[in-house]
């Protein structure tokens, strides 16, 4: 593959390979255009293309038939990429629906499991007391990771569904626009979610190793299985499995996203192509869990969203999810009375004003 | 709305300068100014947010300033400027307050923060919303020439306590006199010694001195109040006594504002320079020193530091003298982590510890000065503001923490070389 | 539509940017200041450069409290200015539209990189604007604004990059034409008015004698 003469297009050889290479371009295209356009036109003549039993014969082979070339550059060796045609179908025969099919089987999940069980519920209700559970470099590292990668899951979802879920709906113009924006969006936005993703690894990761109760947790499946809520620590197993899989698979992500961004350091299409798989499988995977994880962290377990905007908790929501960590917490009497935090929690609006002075005549 | 709140509006408005607009035009509410300001960081409220202190100005200049502010007020859009505002931010301003200038420090947009909330103060005393015991200390300092009621009868008594303990004469209204030393109040009351530490420095450099019956005080309550009118004729009364007197130099002597007020703001309240010099007795104690007139013997040697008064050092500028004074006569001395133009506030200046409505607040931020003085573990804490001794005093003892305190014109005074035996000593 | 961007609103969009931005400056000046009658320790004039160029740097005395902001703070405006007057795309349309010259851009690395920065420092100054009590409580819908209208028009340039449809790089000018109508409006003039603030302030603390 790599070839390492010294640049030096002789004609008629040079000539040849660009002649058969635009023509295997041309042909590669075909197929595209195929799928693009609606079906319901008048198929032509078939005529015979007079290379195809070459062509057929160099495809069928096993691996990518590599040869020299005088063109400089990755894969410029290979005459035909048999794992082209592979990615290609599986991206579009495979990944995407599977993509459909798995978002909107989890967020149909969800709506299904909301509409019957209305979500987890303060059982003790409120307490008027609070723990504090995220600090604020935390929570806005945690806010920081959330945003860039909705914006990176649009944008790839446009991407990666969009000639079949938005073409239809705005017409090929419309959507080389989108496309192309979504691709320079998406393109620049990606190394600062892995920014973000080293971020949460190093602010995280010494509450994310199994523990005590981990399996207990797993075993009851959070408490879906056998009534009572298991015991956990500061993050439950559920939650450290996300935490893994946002580490792992965001580090796929990330790493594929960057070999795809930057393809300057000898990787043939082979290698981009594999990338592709897993940057869209990878993706694909996070946006899924991204709907749980978004779900039970707002509207299907009462006080979890306070946890990461004002980063404390009340009491009774730490004693019945995370009942070790709330132990630790009383034990070393770290709860806040509902006062003093209202205190360090003023917001605009007449409640929070100053005890009140009444406004005498003159004052005084 | 009452008439006095007009008048607050207008005092207000008449402090509208270029500085306040430029100011106002530049805060981009980062709230860096909160994390300096010790009544944010040692109660976690933001409402102590310093350029949140100064919300009314701010509010009047958007309303009738700016082109959305005067818009948004026509179509009642915003919430205008209104007297319960002001009764609102008293106690903001006035107890979580000391104007001591730290969050001007550090402001990127170098707004200073302490400048307007000074001004605010014209508005909220002008509309009569100032604490009551400023406000009778203002009456007292107006009335009887000192805001905690301290006559000149008092102050003859006490200079006559001094001689005695002394054995020195402490020349009473001496015409001809090269300088004029003022007193706090709380001095007089409070650290007497620091008169008769003032006599034996004195006749150990030959400086000739006095001090006037007819006026003495050096706080200003009008500056702590708000109120310019007060405050210049405060001034007005100091610049009479020197200038009957003759003096060439008038001396601030151990408190904060008092300082910042004669030596810096007092020739804008009367609208004219000082027909005298101004120094710190700090000042003019490094200023012997540097002559070779100032010789002390012996050394202290508890583990010391020294705690700058805000006034003094940070909106004064006198921050090295205590330094090399101190090294005069104290071997073990050491620097707080936060000295000099950027050390903590002690809590009680501005009027602050004239305000009991404010004992418990300041008694809760001296958290800062607590973790100062811990980290730093010293036996003494020297300072050069009698208001600050007060405020550390009781923070010291609130907090039960063994530290000795002193001013350091004393601990200076109490290592004079002993040239020939004083009379009764 | 086009035409309307690049034409009569481009020239409305800079009236309204210069002729705003002056009355600004001005109306901070016609406010007067009094003269001062102290005797001064230093130069004001002086004190008054020093400090505004000493505010660059924080004071050690306090950090680790604004580490964030310090560090965001300066990721976006480092950022944000770089990308701005050394873009390719941007001193080109400098040259052509505004100064008549030009200079040597960044290669095209640096501008994505410099981006992302200012990307990356401008969201984290929004989240905690979000999320720390002190800015909740002080902050107004001018810094929301402020804050999302720059974030736009950030996001519609990196949308069309490398120039591929008209119709996204006008999207961009109408973006940048919203934020020049906004800006003397609004508190994005401490673009300009950092200066005298800070001058003023240096002034003031160099008669005293204090390095401010």
């Amino acid at each position: 593959m790599n070839n390492n003469n010294p640049r030096r297009i002789s004609s008629s050889p040079g000539a040849l390979c660009s002649a058969l290479m635009a023509l295997f371009a041309l042909m590669l295209a075909l197929p595209f255009a195929a799928q693009a356009t609606d079906g319901g036109t008048v198929p032509a003549a078939k005529v015979v293309n007079p290379g195809a039993e070459l062509w057929r014969e160099v495809r069928q082979r096993e691996a990518p038939a590599a040869g020299t070339s005088q063109v400089q550059g990755m894969d410029s060796g290979v005459l035909i990429n048999t794992y082209g045609e592979q990615w290609r179908q599986f991206r579009m025969q495979q990944l995407i629906p599977a993509a459909g099919v798995l978002i909107g089987a989890v967020l149909g999940l969800i709506l299904l499991y909301h509409l019957i069980k209305r979500g987890v519920p303060l059982e003790a209700g409120r307490a008027g007391n609070y723990l504090l559970r995220f600090k604020e470099i935390d929570r806005i590292l945690h806010w920081y990771v959330a945003s860039v990668f909705i914006f990176l899951a649009v944008t790839g979802l446009i991407l990666l569904t969009g000639r079949v879920v938005l073409i239809p709906v705005f017409g090929h113009e419309v959507f080389s626009v989108i496309a192309s924006a979504s691709k320079e969006g998406h393109n620049l936005f990606g190394p600062l979610f892995l920014l973000g993703v080293i971020g949460l690894f190093i602010r995280f990761v010494s509450k994310n190793f199994p523990g005590k109760g981990d399996i207990g947790w797993l075993l009851k499946a959070g408490g879906f299985l056998g009534g009572k809520h298991p015991s956990a620590g500061f993050f439950n197993a559920g939650e450290k499995i996300w935490f893994w899989l946002v580490i792992f698979v965001g580090l796929t992500i990330s790493a594929t996203g960057l070999i795809l961004e930057f393809p300057f350091f000898g990787q043939d299409r082979p290698m981009m192509e594999l990338s592709l798989v897993l940057h869209g499988v990878g993706a694909v995977l996070l946006v899924a869990g991204l709907f749980g994880h978004i779900y039970v962290g707002s509207a299907g377990m009462e006080g979890s969203l306070e946890s990461m905007t004002t980063g404390y908790v009340d009491v009774n929501w730490a004693r019945q999810h995370h009942d070790q960590w709330a132990e630790t917490c009383e034990e070393a009497g770290a709860v806040i009375a509902g006062e003093e935090l209202a205190k360090k929690q003023r917001l605009r609006g007449t409640k929070n004003r100053v005890p009140d002075r009444p406004v005498a005549e003159g004052g005084q | 709305m009452s008439g006095r709140f007009e008048q607050g509006v207008g005092a207000m408005r008449a402090q509208m300068d270029a500085r306040v607009v430029s100011y106002l035009s530049s805060c981009v509410h980062c709230g860096i100014c909160a994390e300096a300001c010790l009544f944010f960081t040692e109660t976690g409220d933001p409402r102590y947010t310093p350029i949140h202190k100064t919300e009314p100005m701010r509010k009047l200049w958007s309303q009738e300033y700016t082109f959305w502010g005067k818009i948004a007020n026509k179509l009642g859009l915003s919430k205008p400027l209104t007297e319960q505002d002001f009764a609102d931010w008293e106690m903001l301003v006035y107890d979580g307050c000391s104007m001591c200038g730290r969050c001007s420090m550090v402001c990127p947009l170098g707004v200073d923060i302490a400048y307007i909330i000074r001004k605010v103060k014209e508005g909220l005393s002008a509309a009569g919303y100032s604490p009551l015991d400023l406000v009778q200390a203002g009456e007292r300092a107006r009335t009887i020439g000192s805001p905690m009621g301290v006559t000149a009868k008092t102050l003859e008594a006490t200079i006559r306590v001094q001689e005695k303990e002394t054995g020195l004469d402490i020349p009473l209204d001496q015409e001809g006199a090269e300088y004029l030393c003022l007193f706090s109040s709380g001095e007089i009351a409070g650290f007497p010694e620091f008169i008769g530490s003032l006599a034996r420095i004195f006749k150990a450099t030959d400086i000739s001195w006095t001090i006037s019956s007819q006026y003495f005080e050096a706080t200003n309550t009008g500056v702590q109040l708000g109120n310019s009118e007060l405050a210049a004729e405060l001034v007005e009364r100091i610049v009479a006594a020197a200038e009957k007197l003759k003096v060439k130099t008038v001396i601030s002597p151990e408190c904060g504002h008092a300082y910042t007020t004669i030596r810096w703001d007092a020739p804008n309240f009367i609208g004219r320079p000082l027909p005298f010099k101004v120094v710190h007795i700090m000042e003019l104690l490094e200023q012997l020193r540097l002559e070779g007139r100032l010789k002390t013997e012996g050394t202290i040697d508890d583990r010391l530091s020294f705690h700058d008064p805000c006034n003094i050092s940070r909106r004064g500028g006198v921050l090295e003298q205590p330094r090399h004074l101190l090294n005069m006569v104290a071997p073990k001395f050491v620097e707080m982590k936060e000295h000099g133009d950027m050390n903590w506030c002690c809590g009680g200046g501005g009027g602050v510890s004239s305000n009991e409505r404010a004992n418990e607040l300041r008694l809760q931020v001296f958290s800062a000065k607590k973790r100062q003085l811990d980290e730093i573990k010293v036996e003494t804490l020297v300072t050069s503001c009698s208001n600050c001794r007060h405020m550390l005093e009781d923070g010291l003892e609130e907090n039960e923490m063994e530290v000795e305190l002193i001013g350091i014109t004393e601990l200076i005074a109490d290592h004079l070389v002993k040239e020939t035996p004083d009379r009764g000593r | 539509m086009t035409e309307f961007i690049e034409g009569p609103l481009w020239y409305f969009a800079l009236a309204v940017f210069l002729i705003g931005v002056a009355w600004r400056m001005f109306a901070i000046f016609r406010s007067g200041s009094k003269p001062d009658f102290s005797v001064p320790r230093r130069s004001a004039a002086v004190s008054a450069v020093m400090t505004s160029l000493r505010r660059f740097v924080p004071r050690r005395e306090m950090s680790p409290r604004i580490r964030l902001h310090v560090v965001a703070g300066y990721m976006f405006h480092l950022g944000l200015f770089t990308l701005l007057l050394f873009a390719a795309p941007h001193v080109e349309f400098l040259q052509e539209h505004l100064l008549g010259f030009g200079w040597t851009p960044i290669p095209y690395w640096a501008f994505i990189v410099t981006s992302q920065i200012a990307f990356a420092g401008l969201l984290l100054l929004w989240l905690h604007r979000l999320l720390n009590p002190v800015t909740r409580l002080i902050s107004d819908a001018d810094d929301h604004v402020a804050a999302v209208l720059t974030f736009v028009v950030m996001l519609t340039g990196c949308l069309a990059l490398m120039e591929a449809f008209t119709g996204l790089r006008v999207l961009h000018r109408f973006t940048v034409e919203l934020l020049m109508i906004y800006f003397p409006f609004s508190r994005l003039m401490h673009a300009f008015t950092f200066i005298p603030s800070r001058a003023y302030t240096g002034a003031w603390f160099g008669r005293r004698g204090v390095d401010a």
